[in-house]
């Protein structure tokens, strides 16, 4: 099956094609450099005047695994209030929020996304964050392991275990979850939260482990590199939404002394004490200090205005800020004693001063970051706007004029706390594609997406150009998967199912004894039973595992 | 300008959601564009004119004829105008009612009224279980209004309701205010077991001796002059408690396993 896409605008930032007018071929769902000699072109699409691009990648969603599931439990008025009819083509489902699988998968794709991946994924529970995220038709998927306040970990930590234990331990965890990363989320904090801490800053001591933050990044950092694992230490850092936490994030930033680090919704941890109300915006210090160390990447996790839930592993933070969960019902729990969750509903108003400067510090540092290879479109899906909204953000990022206008109707004093008015800049669709395609490929560690290169998956999204960017990327023209079409003018036309990305880094496998024994002692389940096989990601024929390489991070796109 | 009647057509096998069959929702629009909208009916969506035979322009007034049990959610949501039915609603009538008028010949389903903050629902009939109260998920139940139920009410009538007044003139089933927050509820005829039962605050006036849970309290004989006031409020209501003018009450007081602000009202 070969199919042609003929004059169409290229942006393919992992070559540097900058809207270029080109053919692109597929054959079996990869792209070739052209037809055989008397091959017959199955299918041609003439684009001419459209804009194409590979498929998005959300490299940090919630879409999969305890919390997401906790959070629809919590929320049926999200479901009931977005029901989704079958049709004859799409199971029905619900949800605005936190859509269920099914709708997360075909709204994903409706926007021209190919690939998600789930942030949070609990080693006690990947099968369940697989079985999500098998549920979800279309994209890819894939996840990042969580360490950092497991008991195994910081006992080892303050046993004073050799690095290569831990190596051992990280790359065991990142198997076992079929991962392709590794997250730390509030590095030791949920632990000290079970012992009452309700604050840990970096340098502070967990009580019981007498281990600070700083000691978690740097030996999990140093690990995920040493392991030759693509994607840098996948960060949620201390202190989330404390006003003054911009201190701790740079803090954490200098403390990882080189290491490779990406700060995940990184406009959460970008706060100053400044002004009347000791809040303020530290969204230029945390750009500079982005712009300055090149081995720092982020995303922004974006604000935008109405209801959505938070859901996070943070239960330090979500205990903290229960307080203000709208509806007013909320859920903060351990999870098997590995780590911990919290879900709290959260209505993000534009006339309320916090929120309206949240929003506004995470278009400031979207803005004031130079390099759109190291920062990310996201909006920590659904913690500070559900993925449906990243047509409206990207609107925001593109037109500076739209940008204005709504900064002029949020909030009077957080307009008067940002600089946001003052910011020129405009993002270029080469920009966009950077940020949301090569850049995002890139950091997750895809060789094989991201780009349109020759032997790239066929994951291609086709636009209309419009100068209203936000019903530009809501509607693609198409949307091909593998060389599928799958969604034509906005619509799924076709449901295929995509492949759980993951990475299988070398490990000595007698740490399996160690790690098998604590699990005897200590949990409720085996070790053997938490263990998730590819087989069974690939059990009902509806899905399959793809392996990407361990060779440290990748450079150049081949 | 007649009221815009829907006569259902035939019998349903399935249930409908009818919440766009508002008022408010259906102003403005013509009679073709209203015989358009597409109703969710399990799992698959109807046209308006494939169920009902669409007659008047008065989208203000809408009236129900030959109406169903099956059809859920009339008034759903409503802000406006009034929403008459001639035979059975289906669950959740008036949910989430902001203002408006609905009257109901025949009996409705569970969950009327639920999260209703405000207008007046008239059922002339009988009421399902959950009358008033919350749906599952939700933390509040009728929110404010008045609701006025001829017929019996089911189990859990007033279940975490925390504003408005409900009268039931004839039974209530088990479990009647349980959870209650606040407001009020009346009821002319009996209630079943547990009446009051975690019963935080609000008031439940009854007019029949009922059988109390231990942690309700007897705190004797009162005459309590502020009822005058309440009773002269139920007045304008087409009921049979605008004819009551009674001070004297024994008052019991609970639930006590709770905060037991609650108070049970037993008019002598």
């Amino acid at each position: 099956m070969l199919i042609k896409l003929t004059g169409g605008r290229v942006y393919d930032p992992a070559h540097g094609i900058n809207g270029k007018i080109m053919d692109i071929y597929a054959r079996d769902g990869r792209i070739v450099e052209r037809a055989l000699d008397g091959e017959r072109v199955d299918q041609e699409y003439n684009l001419a005047g459209k804009v194409v691009m590979a498929g998005a990648i959300d490299m940090h969603t919630h879409i999969g695994g305890g919390k997401v599931n906790i959070a629809r439990t919590l929320l049926p008025e999200d479901h009931r209030g977005d029901p989704v009819p079958h049709s004859d083509l799409c199971r029905a489902g619900c949800g605005h929020a936190v859509p269920s699988t099914y709708i997360t998968g075909y709204r994903y794709a409706e926007m021209g996304y190919t690939a998600g991946f789930e942030p949070a994924v609990l080693p006690m529970n990947a099968r369940q964050a697989h079985l999500e995220m098998g549920d979800t038709p279309i994209i890819d998927k894939g996840g990042y392991a969580m360490l950092g306040s497991d008991d195994m970990l910081l006992r080892m930590m303050s046993a004073n275990a050799d690095q290569n234990a831990i190596n051992d331990y990280v790359a065991w965890t990142i198997h076992a979850s079929q991962a392709i990363g590794i997250k730390v989320v509030n590095a030791g904090g949920i632990s000290a939260f079970k012992f009452n801490q309700r604050m840990l800053n970096l340098d502070e001591q967990n009580s019981f482990y007498q281990i600070t933050p700083r000691d978690v990044l740097q030996r999990l950092a140093r690990a995920v590199h040493e392991l030759g694992v693509p994607h840098p230490l996948h960060v949620h850092g201390n202190n989330l939404g404390v006003p003054g936490n911009m201190q701790t994030t740079l803090n954490t930033i200098a403390g990882v002394e080189g290491y490779p680090l990406h700060l995940t919704h990184i406009q959460f941890h970008s706060y100053g004490t400044e002004g009347d109300r000791k809040f303020s915006s530290g969204a230029a210090e945390i750009a500079a200090a982005i712009n300055k160390n090149k081995n720092i990447s982020a995303d922004v996790g974006q604000v935008l205005f109405g209801q959505t839930v938070t859901a996070s592993g943070d239960n330090m933070v979500q205990f903290r800020n229960a307080s203000h969960a709208s509806p007013n019902k909320w859920v903060c729990m351990d999870i098997e004693c590995d780590a911990g969750c919290g879900v709290v509903p959260f209505k993000y108003k534009d006339q309320n001063f916090v929120n309206a400067l949240q929003w506004a510090i995470g278009l400031e540092i979207f803005l004031l970051v130079d390099d759109p290879w190291r920062i990310f479109l996201t909006t920590d899906h659904p913690n500070g706007a559900p993925f449906t909204s990243y047509p409206h953000l990207i609107r925001l990022l593109m037109d500076k004029t739209f940008r204005n206008e709504m900064f002029s109707r949020i909030s009077p004093d957080a307009q008067a706390m940002s600089t946001l008015g003052s910011i020129e800049r405009e993002y270029s669709l080469y920009e966009i594609a950077i940020m949301t395609r090569a850049g995002a490929a890139k950091l997750v560690g895809l060789h094989d997406r991201g780009h349109l290169g020759i032997g790239a998956g066929a994951d291609i999204t086709v636009y209309t150009d419009n100068a209203d960017r936000e019903a530009m990327f809501k509607r693609p023209d198409y949307v091909f998967k593998d060389g599928q079409l799958v969604v034509e003018d906005g619509q799924v036309v076709k449901v295929t199912w995509g492949a759980t990305h993951v990475v299988k880094p070398e490990f000595d496998r007698s740490i399996e004894q160690t790690i098998a024994k604590y699990y005897d002692k200590y949990h409720t389940v085996n070790m053997k039973h938490v263990k998730v096989t590819d087989q069974q990601i690939a059990d009902d024929g509806r899905g399959h595992v793809q392996v990407h390489a361990c060779e440290g991070r990748r450079e150049k796109t081949a | 300008m007649s009221a815009l009647t829907l006569t259902l057509k035939a019998p349903l096998t399935q249930r409908v959601d009818c919440s766009p069959l508002t008022p408010d929702f259906l102003a403005g629009k013509s009679l073709s564009e209203i015989a358009s909208i597409a109703l969710h009916s399990g799992n698959r969506k109807l046209r308006v004119d494939a169920l009902f035979d669409l007659t008047g322009d008065d989208s203000s007034n809408i009236i129900i004829q030959n109406s169903s049990a099956k059809l859920d959610f009339l008034g759903s949501k409503m802000q406006s105008g009034s929403l008459t039915v001639h035979g059975d609603a289906g669950s959740y009538l008036g949910f989430q009612m902001k203002k408006g008028e609905i009257t109901v010949h025949g009996n409705a389903h569970a969950y009327a009224a639920s999260g209703m903050a405000g207008g007046i629902m008239h059922v002339n009939g009988n009421v399902g279980d959950y009358l008033a109260a919350a749906i599952p998920g939700d933390r509040k139940g009728m929110k404010g209004g008045t609701v006025i139920i001829t017929g019996n009410a089911g189990d859990r009538a007033g279940d975490q309701m925390r504003r408005g007044i409900v009268l039931i003139e004839g039974n209530a089933g088990a479990y009647c205010a349980s959870r209650m927050l606040a407001g009020t509820i009346g009821v002319l005829g009996s209630v079943g077991d547990y009446a009051g039962f975690g019963m935080r605050r609000g008031t439940l006036l009854l007019f029949q001796t009922p059988k109390l849970h231990a942690t309700l309290q007897d705190c004797g004989s009162h005459t309590l002059p502020y009822l005058k006031l309440m009773f002269k409020a139920f007045q304008a209501l087409p009921s049979r408690f605008a004819a009551i003018d009674n001070t004297r009450v024994r008052r019991y007081a609970g639930d006590l396993a709770c905060d037991g602000k609650g108070e049970i009202l037993v008019f002598g």
